[in-house]
């Protein structure tokens, strides 16, 4: 065999991590020198920390409109593809100097190639939470987009795990989502998504033993959310304005029949899913009336029948039709009239006897006293498919019997369950029947679901959280004994219904709600997204990652998180910027514009106590560029800038912080100890600082003041590497083994460091640096073009 | 009382109910900041992020420029049929 040359193997020439300026130039420049890049970013755009900025210094040119070309050129490059959302897992160094990426894109549960990047699920989304591109200034939405100029423009959907109580419904409700739906007003749309998943709304609002409300983080402060409560009132105030459903039988037919062998709770889903579908659907009950356990084992003063029945309406609107009194005894016979799958939801026979309620009033059907054990109702089937000793149906995990064509779930598979965990197998009965009758494979992983949020991270996270008490349900008069704790409750009103959604700690954000699959015009959402893993093998590596923001909360005598009036110079980046989160550059206490603005520089930096001892080189620039932006935008504003020493030390900086003063920016030579709330002026803060010139402690009032935060190292990629670690300074950048003479050469041959990931650095000098990095990682592709296999 | 006293995100959840007493409150006239706040007995800091969401969500949008006082009224954008 004729050996190859090395290069040939490989995926991409160049893997770069991070796409802020320092990768997309480096990719940019690799890519037009005719190498193969592929480009890792771990949010959802690319663009990094420059795209966010306002303008830049000390030209004052406008950041995105620098930055946005470059974000498009490294899109649409030929030689360059881009993974966003996307993180590595492990880059090996293999022998012969090339390398092995293992990495994820993480799922944005929204088809890229489906979206069309119209926000309208944004706009739609029932959850809200801080939008971290605008630092925490305002709300953004779980489906979103990530800023008005990412790339790509693709909406994703935040999904911290499933939130506790949809993981937990054995029938697969959602109450997060209804939950979420009922707060934000929108009652009908929280009966609409409740009917995705089962007609029985009605009945489950009152014979649900809502085990979501026992795994409720909520409960763990001063009470579950009264979810069952909640979804009373979606379902009574629904049938009181809707006597019968607004919909008939599907339009598309579907040319298969079905037979559902039971009207309870697991047939008659099973039968609306299908109904659904377009399947000609027919329920066989031996009994008088449909229902199963909820017609015949729950008394009416819990369950009334009118409820239950106008939840039946919901299956028969779609046309299927139930026929009572009618026993089924033999499946044969089912085939020859033509049905071409069957679902057994045949239940157990029970004793109806008063004392068929468990004590406590809920609705768990299972049964513990001595002679009241329930049989599954299976005898007549006993020659046609397989039974347990104990009478049950034996299936496989896809609720199939075996019999190919008949399908099994409820009380007469697994013994005595509750009407939640029936309607859950119902529902299932309804996907494999589904995917038997196409000739699809039946798969039991299909409806696997996202793993359930932490629960511990969601109760840190609501540390503060205020108190708020649970809904006392009000009793109804003059309810008997024999009626039950229960039945005595009556049901909340519009009022406490919100109010108690409101309780909802959003625990996984998105709340499975659907309104973003109700309005996307391209049907671009998808729930069932999993990660996709990727082993890639690449000639070089180029780290990228940029730099960390200094946490102002580590400086807590300056009041950032507990003062809204105390921001930091990323905010107010966001807050000069053309996409700004306000109307105007405001202070996040009242919405007024400030008129007398501070700025604090060396936050986080040259500071032993916050173990930061460098200089972050931007902030003194950056500084003296948001103060004259804001005496552009707030031409009467007052700035003030406490400064222990200026660096201005690159080309026309010197020129640019002397224009800064020549506008008036009053520059004050003192160290800040604490900033204060003023006692007099509502909002307005007192800075107390050391006069460096005069020697003495003075105090000054302004309405806004500007933390002007450091750089950190971004530690993310040392620990990336396989069998080794990729060497740090004394400051835990990434480490350039010879500075001086070698620009981007790290400990680990082959890998390269561009821009802020090894050292704090302005904009020029990263683009500068980025470069020198393409053309070591390029030289060492050359390099290895020369070895062979 | 102007620290802030709830974490943000317990603030933005109660967005989706305090939208509709804003909501209501803009259907007579413009209203600013505090003057939204003090209808609806909130703070000021609380009623900014809500009616701030409410603007990025096309809700409402601000009235010509900020008074002497420094604050801006905010008014519904009227739906286009
Ligand atoms: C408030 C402020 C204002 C500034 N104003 C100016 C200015 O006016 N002019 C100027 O010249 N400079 C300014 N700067 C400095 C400027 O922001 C930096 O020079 C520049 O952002 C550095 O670019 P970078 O690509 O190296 O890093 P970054 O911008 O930090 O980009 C790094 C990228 O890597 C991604 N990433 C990180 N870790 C990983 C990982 N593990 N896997 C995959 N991706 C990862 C990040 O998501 C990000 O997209 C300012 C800085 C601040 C804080
Ligand atoms: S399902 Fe609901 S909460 Fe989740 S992203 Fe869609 S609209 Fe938002
Ligand atoms: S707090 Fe909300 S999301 Fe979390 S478990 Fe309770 S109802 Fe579900």
């Amino acid at each position: 065999m004729l050996p190859t040359d090395i290069s040939q193997e490989l995926d991409y020439d160049i893997c770069i991590v991070g796409a802020g300026i320092a990768g997309m130039e480096s990719a940019l420049n690799l890519g037009d020198m005719g190498y193969r890049v592929l480009l890792v970013e771990k949010e959802a755009s690319i663009g990094g920390k420059m795209i966010l900025l306002s303008k830049v210094f000390p030209t004052l040119d406008c950041a995105s409109c620098i930055s946005t070309p470059k974000m498009a050129s490294a899109a649409h490059h030929p030689n360059v593809t881009i993974m966003v959302y996307s993180e590595i897992d492990e880059i090996e160094r293999k022998e012969n100097g090339t390398f092995g990426v293992q990495m994820h894109q993480k799922p944005t549960y929204v088809d890229p190639n489906a979206c069309i990047g119209c926000g309208q699920c944004e706009t739609a989304c029932t959850v809200a939470i801080p939008d971290e591109f605008n630092f925490n200034l305002d709300a953004r939405r779980v489906a979103h987009i990530p800023f008005p100029q990412a790339v790509p423009k693709k909406a994703i959907l935040q999904r911290n795990g499933q939130s506790p109580c949809n993981h937990t419904c054995p029938a697969g409700v959602k109450p997060h989502g209804y939950t979420s739906l009922v707060r934000a007003g929108l009652h009908d749309a929280a009966f609409e998504l409740h009917l995705e998943t089962t007609p029985l709304i009605g009945s489950l609002s009152r014979a649900c033993y809502a085990p979501c409300e026992k795994e409720c983080t909520r409960g763990e402060f001063e009470g579950s959310v009264q979810i069952r409560a909640i979804k009373r009132f979606i379902a009574d105030r629904y049938y009181e304005l809707n006597s019968e459903p607004n919909y008939g039988p599907v339009k598309e037919r579907k040319d298969k029949r079905i037979a559902i062998v039971g009207a309870g709770p697991a047939g008659l889903n099973a039968a609306f899913q299908l109904a659904r579908k377009g399947y000609d659907v027919t329920i066989f009950e031996a009994e008088e009336k449909a229902g199963g356990t909820m017609q015949y084992g729950i008394p009416d003063v819990r369950l009334p029948k009118d409820v239950l029945e106008r939840d039946i309406k919901n299956v028969t609107a779609l046309g299927v039709s139930i026929r009572t009194n009618t026993k089924v005894e033999s499946l044969e016979k089912l085939k020859q009239d033509g049905f071409d799958a069957v679902f057994l939801g045949l239940g157990c026979s029970r004793t109806r006897s008063k004392r068929e309620e468990s004590a406590d009033g809920t609705t768990s059907v299972k049964t513990k006293a001595p002679g009241r054990v329930r049989s599954p109702n299976t005898t007549p089937f006993a020659d046609e498919i397989k039974l347990a000793a104990n009478g049950v149906i034996e299936i496989n995990k896809t609720l199939q019997t075996s019999l190919p064509y008949v399908f099994a779930g409820g009380d007469a598979v697994t013994g005595p369950l509750t009407i939640t965990a029936a309607i859950g197998q119902g529902n299932q009965a309804a996907y494999f029947i589904e995917q038997f009758l196409q000739g699809h494979p039946l798969n039991a992983a299909d409806l696997k679901e996202l793993e359930c949020t932490d629960k511990l991270a969601v109760i840190a996270r609501e540390a503060r959280l205020s108190t708020r008490k649970p809904t006392k349900l009000l009793k109804r008069e003059n309810v008997s004994k024999e009626e039950g704790r229960k039945a005595a409750k009556l049901p909340l009103t519009e009022e406490e219904a919100r109010y108690s959604a409101n309780r909802c700690l959003d625990c996984g954000n998105c709340s499975e709600c659907h309104q973003c699959v109700s309005v996307c015009p391209s049907n671009a959402i998808d729930f069932s997204m999993q990660p996709i893993h990727h082993q890639i093998k690449v000639g070089s590596v180029i780290i990228a990652t940029g730099f960390e923001l200094f946490d102002a909360h580590r400086k807590p005598t300056f009041g950032f998180g507990k003062y809204p009036n105390v921001v930091t110079a990323m905010q107010m980046d966001r807050l000069l910027s053309p996409t700004r989160p306000f109307n105007s550059v405001l202070r996040p206490s009242d919405g007024k514009e400030p008129d007398n603005i501070a700025f604090v520089l060396c936050v986080g930096s040259r500071d032993s106590q916050v173990d930061h001892r460098l200089c972050s080189r931007v902030c003194c620039m950056y500084t003296a560029k948001q103060a004259q932006l804001i005496m552009g935008s707030l031409p009467l504003a007052d700035v003030t800038i406490y400064y222990i020493d200026i660096r201005a030390f690159g080309k026309g900086y010197d020129e640019f912080y002397e224009q800064a003063k020549g506008m008036g920016v009053d520059f004050v030579h003192g160290k800040v100890a604490d900033i204060t709330e003023s006692s007099e002026d509502e909002g307005n803060l007192v800075v107390r600082f050391e006069n460096l010139t005069e020697g003495k402690i003075e105090k000054r009032e302004h309405d806004l003041v500007v933390l002007s935060v450091g750089l950190l190292p971004n530690t993310s990629a040392q620990g990336m590497f396989r069998g080794t670690s990729i060497e740090a300074d004394n400051f835990r950048y990434i480490k350039e083994m010879d500075e001086d003479m070698e620009p981007g050469v790290t400990s680990i041959d082959g890998v390269f460091v561009a821009g802020a990931a090894n050292a704090a650095r302005d904009i020029p000098d990263t683009i500068l640096h980025s470069g020198a990095a393409a053309v070591q990682a390029a030289a060492y592709i050359e390099n290895l073009k020369g070895l062979v296999c | 009382m102007t620290p802030l006293q709830r974490d943000l995100t317990e603030i933005m959840r109660d967005e989706m109910i305090m939208r509709d007493e804003i909501t209501k409150l803009l259907t007579s006239e413009p209203h600013t900041v505090p003057e939204i706040a003090e209808a609806l007995k909130v703070p000021t800091t609380e009623a900014l992020l809500w009616l701030t969401a409410m603007r990025r969500y096309g809700l409402v949008e601000e009235v010509g420029r900020a008074d002497a006082n420094g604050y801006f009224k905010y008014t519904l954008v009227k739906e286009e049929n």
